[in-house]
């Protein structure tokens, strides 16, 4: 295992931004820090980083208690959001910087260098100034500084925050297949479920500075483990005392089924091939529900159709919790 | 690590920047109007007296000049005000960054007090300072100076009462001119170099000490300036000895007063060419894409 945190506290003043995160992130695997903003995920990148230091608890890197390393001695390769890229020179300058540092032989720093800068597609940027390149050029030399010093983990904060959404989709690709390419440890935080669904091997959600759930994508959209994690990864209902995707309920205009909830049509949105209803239900609720614009002209609903609704066969049901909603 | 998977980034290309034309101002009288204002408002107020200064100097050819560097005295007075400025300019520029890394990078109780202590000597007069200094360092009455002046140090109405009169009245222009572009660059580059593996000593040669490199030009030129032209802090802890701690501005002042104006004039003209010239050298070599 890669990097193992354990009893991880840390606060900022009165905000507790972790409390008591327990984290295993594998060896040579993408995983992704998915939470809402605010939730501690960047926090704990830092701190696995050595830039911040937790109040209590432990952080392990390939089985060298790195608790309290100093940031340089790590060995880890750090992304920002906003690229710290070094203003002052060039962008091989850039690349070579860690290996500068540790005092590698000139030739070996070019060619690694060379190397590098065409794994990123930037060979012919080499001697220009940060600032002559775009934002997701940027990001690309701000990356392949990181590997320069072939770091046991690549930490990356909201790497793609900062780029606009067409950049940041062709870089996400880009950095899955690099990863491929690479294989190094690499951890990145995001606040944005597709991104991560779509690019990581393992998620870790987390939310208010504790742990949600760790797992494969498929394993987190499938079995979430409570109610946010559920509603993160995507729209969320109530029907009876359970939640589950607006899409996963089955709706008929006879009550076929034992147990199926009564309730009226109150609103009726048609976007493209699907149409969204909002069903108010006899016990009060109110339940959104996605069909098919087919299957709608079928039964022949409009607002105000009576209709029954049951969970569908196979659709993913957890218990309703109270407190979130 | 090989190049075989990842294919291009379809990305537009780097944008090469282009010098942005200034928009075009549509000029109306007032325009016209307050060109004018600024432009006599300069030149009563600037350009003219510095102008007869340089008029009046080179009135009768180079002679005022020539009769001011054979006078052993003068030279020792402008040799003196070189000396004083060149360790102002060190001891600022040296606390200067330190200071100015202490008040942007670290929280620490006490940081606006701190703060506004730095405004003093650019608030307070400089007669003030130099009173303040004999105050303390005065050989016979003062604070600390008995004390001193039995090890053998003396400092009022010597060269090191002088240097610190002078470092202290420019002690700000340095941390002002460091601290602002310090706030501007943050702290993420240095973090990304600790991150690469630099060491605190590192990350300031190679990092931080490039970033701000213009903002100690300038320090270094505003310092150097002030240094040579402090007079008030000056006049009171040098005890203006002829030919010992007689600085070229306390020169002029006694020349002028001596019904020696020509002899002000030339000295007062040295003076203004070296901080006219450190302005001109900067301005021609700093990078053009740098304010």
């Amino acid at each position: 295992m890669s990097i193992e945190v354990t009893g991880l506290n840390k606060k900022f003043g009165d905000f507790v931004a972790l409390d008591d995160v327990n984290v295993t992130i594998p060896t040579g695997q993408l995983t992704a820090l998915l939470g809402p903003s605010g939730g501690g995920k960047s926090t704990l990148l830092r701190i696995i980083a050595g830039l911040e230091k937790g109040d209590t608890g432990t952080v392990n890197i390939e089985g060298v208690n790195a608790t309290n390393l100093p940031a340089q001695k790590r060995n880890v390769g750090f992304v920002f959001q906003h690229y710290a890229v070094f203003k002052h020179m060039t962008v091989a300058k850039n690349v070579a910087f860690g290996l500068e540092i540790r005092k590698r032989p000139k030739d070996e720093i070019a060619h690694r260098v060379d190397e590098l800068l065409k794994l990123v597609h930037l060979s012919q940027f080499a001697h220009r100034l940060p600032s002559q390149l775009s934002g997701g050029q940027r990001q690309r030399m701000a990356l392949a500084r990181a590997l320069a010093v072939e770091p046991s983990v690549l930490l990356l904060d909201e790497p793609f925050g900062a780029l606009d959404a067409k950049v940041r989709k062709e870089l996400r690709d880009w950095l899955r297949r690099l990863h491929d390419d690479v294989h190094v440890t690499t951890v990145f935080v995001t606040h944005d479920q597709e991104e991560a669904m779509e690019v990581a091997d393992e998620i870790v959600v987390i939310n208010e500075g504790r742990v949600e759930q760790v797992g494969t994508p498929d394993q987190l959209y499938d079995e979430p483990a409570n109610d946010f994690v559920m509603s993160f990864l995507g729209e969320v209902t109530h029907l009876g005392g359970v939640s589950l995707r607006p899409h996963d309920i089955d709706l008929e205009t006879q009550p076929l089924l034992a147990g199926a909830v009564e309730g009226s049509v109150s609103r009726m949105v048609r976007i493209g091939f699907e149409v969204r209803l909002h069903v108010l239900t006899v016990d009060g609720d109110e339940v959104s529900v996605i069909i098919t614009r087919t299957h709608a002209r079928s039964l022949g609903l409009e607002e105000g159709s009576t209709v029954y609704l049951t969970p569908a066969a196979g659709a993913t049901v957890i218990p309703r919790m109270a407190a979130v909603g | 690590m090989a190049d075989t998977l990842v294919h291009e980034v379809a990305e537009p290309a780097a944008p090469v920047e282009k010098p942005r034309r200034a928009p075009r101002v549509r000029k109306t009288p007032v325009t016209y109007l307050m060109r004018f204002i600024v432009t006599a408002y300069l030149f009563f107020l600037v350009a003219w007296p510095v102008s007869l200064v340089v008029t009046h100097t080179f009135a009768d050819g180079f002679d005022s000049i020539r009769s001011l560097l054979d006078d052993a005295d003068m030279v020792v007075a402008l040799q003196l005000s070189a000396y004083v400025a060149v360790w102002s300019v060190i001891i600022n520029t040296l606390f200067g960054v330190g200071i100015s890394l202490l008040l942007v990078r670290y929280e620490f109780p006490g940081k606006r007090i701190l703060n506004s202590l730095l405004d003093i000597p650019l608030s307070v007069s400089p007669v003030v300072v130099g009173l303040a200094l004999v105050l303390v360092y005065g050989g016979r009455n003062g604070w600390f100076g008995p004390t001193l002046a039995g090890w053998g140090f003396q400092i009022i109405f010597s060269t090191p009462g002088i240097v610190m009169a002078t470092t202290f009245v420019a002690l700000p222009l340095m941390i002002r001119e460091i601290v602002p572009v310090l706030e501007e660059i943050g702290i993420e580059q240095e973090q990304a170099a600790e991150s690469l593996g630099a060491s605190g000593l590192q990350r300031f040669w190679r990092i931080t000490l490039p970033s701000i490199k213009w903002g100690i030009v300038y320090g270094v030129v505003l310092t150097l300036a002030r240094s040579l032209g402090e007079f008030g802090a000056v006049k009171v802890v040098s005890g203006n000895v002829l030919g010992q701690t007689r600085t070229a501005t306390l020169a002029v002042e006694e020349k002028y007063l001596n019904f020696d104006p020509q002899g002000a004039y030339a000295t007062a003209f040295l003076l203004a060419m070296v901080s006219v010239a450190c302005i001109v050298v900067v301005a021609i070599i700093r990078p053009k894409n740098h304010p």
